[in-house]
């Protein structure tokens, strides 16, 4: 998971997780366009939160720019309910979905 | 602005004294997303969906509480900012750059939910009084902080020599 470069707050979801198909990497993480959040914060945000590089930041931020939303990673809950706090914080429009819903 | 360069690990960045002001009356505005904004999931059958979004909610209520630490001690910190005659200097480390971006673009975002959320609805107009054009003139503002820090960080502004 890759690190922030600042101290974490992040869920505490330990107890939430206690079936065994919340362990399975079942959950998607996506990313919902809007018209406010510049194209380039959106790309930075992305390369933070998931240490991508550039090129992979953008392209999924044009995904979302274009297409309306873009599915970002496929995780367990307790993961994706991380990634989804961090994109938050950063004041991304974002939501876990389970997958095949 | 000016990005003056690099001070061991830290961008050193020079404000015009009206940039300074501004930069501290945005950050005085944090926060102004509404808490109950954020959704963890469009799902409405998503198991244990109301105890996994007040999970979030704490998450971000704590995250929210320690970025207001953080406006306080910068707009309160003696020797944070090096005044000169109509400027000012200061040194942010990469973390501070981290918060300041999220801070900043809270309050853009707060403006922009203030204003009706202008987009979504492509027929949702401003309204034409003074307090529609103050929002809208501070998310215009926050934004522009927003890229001159993303320009530092990315190393797509150049160095400048002060005033």
């Amino acid at each position: 998971m890759p690190a922030t470069a600042f101290p974490e707050v992040a869920p505490d979801i330990s107890h939430a997780a206690d079936s065994a198909s919340e362990h399975e990497p079942g959950y998607l993480v996506i990313c919902w366009d809007d018209p406010v959040n510049l194209m380039d914060y959106v790309t930075h945000v992305f390369q933070t939160v998931f240490g991508w590089e550039r090129k992979k930041a953008e392209k999924h931020m044009l995904e979302v720019h274009k297409n309306g939303k873009s599915v970002l990673t496929r995780e367990s809950l307790e993961k994706a309910e991380f990634y989804v706090h961090q994109l938050q914080k950063y004041t991304l429009n974002a939501t876990l979905e389970r997958d095949g819903k | 602005m000016k990005f003056l360069g690099h001070d061991g690990g830290n961008f050193l960045i020079e404000f015009a004294t009206e940039e300074k002001l501004l930069l501290l009356h945005l950050l005085s505005m944090y926060p102004l997303v509404p808490a109950a904004h954020h959704r963890l999931t469009k799902d409405k059958k998503f198991p244990r969906r109301e105890e996994n979004q007040q999970l979030l909610d704490d998450a971000l209520k704590a995250q929210r509480q320690q970025n207001q630490q953080e406006v306080l001690a910068l707009i309160n910190e003696p020797g944070r900012f090096t005044d000169k005659e109509n400027a000012s200097q200061a040194a942010f480390s990469r973390t501070d750059l981290e918060w300041l971006l999220q801070v900043v673009n809270d309050v853009r975002i707060g403006c922009w939910l203030a204003l009706g959320s202008p987009g979504y609805e492509p027929k949702k107009k401003i309204a034409p009084n003074s307090e529609g054009a103050r929002r809208a003139m501070f998310m215009e503002i926050a934004g522009a902080f927003e890229m001159f820090f993303l320009g530092i960080i990315n190393g797509d502004v150049p160095p400048e020599l002060p005033e």
